[in-house]
């Protein structure tokens, strides 16, 4: 399906759910909650229980669909509900004093589903999760959104509501931070 | 540092995380939970509200002990004060029930998840009995025909017909041995056949 198809398969959808049509919210929540999971994982430094937030968002999209313009697709306005539900869900985190990683976070790094990966790969790998985790969240927010979901620039610079200088600003900061916790492995890799 | 290296090593450290667990998303979950946060978002201020209006009223009316109060305006503020009560406990107690529902729901739907996980007994020991079966047929197949032990295999398959009559491997022992004693048949005929043409032959 192409980019402007999806459009307006997505702005269809709203405009049923508009009309009082509760399947068409169904169907976004099939097509989205899966993309929304995977992102909330990575902002929240892949605790792999990601429910709450997930639920969240679209608890937060249920109450705002209807001022849903279409200014922007469909999942960059899921996108902007995540980083906001996750920058919530760290607050009330950090406010109930869990300063530490979270028991499922270092259950998942501990977890090893595949027998045939060597232990070099799982530490190398866990290494680099937990560099980008140590990164504040606006760095790690830019370092996600750019590498691991795709978005171009404008668009992050969009649904963060910031400037391009900015934007690129925080991108050389969080590149700079990567690169004096991971340097050897990116070296290594050439 | 090129931005590909930095992109391909994300990329990998986030694939080898694994996929995020999330719970099923449906549009009545939503709404219920947004029902459920509105509740706690309307009751929350109402309720503080009610206190502050009730320590206010208490401090108002005890700030001047000395001083005499007429005791109509007593009377009725401290009838605001049981009615300001009443509903602060009401909206407090909405508010616990409606939260430990949703904390009943959650652990119900979890519960239900691992009841769903648990794979059926009787199931499983269909499939187990169809594996040991197959085995079975697997083994007499090898012996029939990679090492021509013939009455080995017929004995082999007589037993899983004889273990596991309903079994679908048990329809195949049968149809081996149907084949086995068709091609005894026929060798035996074939023999027949030689030994009476062999005069004429000679």
């Amino acid at each position: 399906m192409s980019a402007m198809a999806k459009v307006c398969e997505d702005l269809a959808l709203v405009e049923r759910f508009c009309r009082g049509d509760d399947s068409a919210f169904d169907r976004i929540v099939e097509q989205h909650s899966a993309a929304v999971a995977a992102l909330a994982n990575r902002l929240l430094g892949w605790p792999r229980d990601v429910d709450d937030v997930v639920q969240d968002v679209f608890v937060a999209a249920l109450v705002g669909l209807k001022k849903f313009r279409g200014d922007s697709s469909l999942r960059t306005w899921l996108v902007t509900i995540t980083v906001n539900q996750c920058r919530r869900h760290r607050f009330r985190r950090l406010r109930r004093l869990r300063l530490v990683t979270p028991p499922d976070a270092r259950a998942a790094e501990s977890r090893e589903p595949d027998g045939d990966r060597t232990a070099m790969d799982q530490e190398t790998f866990a290494r680099v999760r937990r560099a980008i985790r140590a990164l504040p969240q606006k760095y790690r927010e830019v370092i996600a959104l750019k590498y691991l979901e795709g978005l171009e620039v404008n668009e992050i610079c969009a649904l963060l509501g910031v400037t391009s200088n900015a934007l690129q600003v925080r991108l050389n900061r969080a590149r700079n931070r990567l690169r004096e916790q991971l340097g050897d492995l990116l070296e290594d890799q050439s | 540092m090129n931005e590909e290296k930095i992109k391909h090593l994300l990329a990998e450290a986030d694939q080898r995380a694994g996929e995020p667990r999330f719970g099923p998303v449906s549009t009545a979950g939503v709404r219920r939970r947004a029902c459920q946060r509105r509740l706690v978002w309307q009751g929350g201020p109402v309720a503080a509200a009610a206190l502050v209006l009730v320590g206010m009223t208490l401090w108002a009316v005890g700030r001047r002990p000395g001083e005499s109060q007429p005791p109509q305006r007593i009377a009725s503020l401290e009838e605001q004060v049981r009615q300001l009560q009443a509903q602060n406990e009401t909206t407090l107690k909405l508010v616990q029930e409606v939260l430990e529902k949703d904390r009943r729901d959650r652990r119900l739907a979890a519960l239900e998840a691992q009841l769903a996980s648990i794979p059926d007994p009787v199931k499983e020991i269909d499939r187990q009995v169809d594996k040991t079966a197959f085995i079975l047929l697997y083994q007499a197949d090898k012996l029939y025909k990679e090492l021509n032990q013939t009455e080995s295999a017929v004995r082999a398959y007589q037993e899983i017909i004889q273990l596991f009559p309903t079994n679908q491997w048990a329809n195949v022992a049968r149809e081996r041995l149907s084949q086995i004693e068709q091609r005894r048949f026929n060798k035996s005929e074939g023999q027949k056949g030689v030994e009476k043409c062999e005069p004429r032959n000679v």
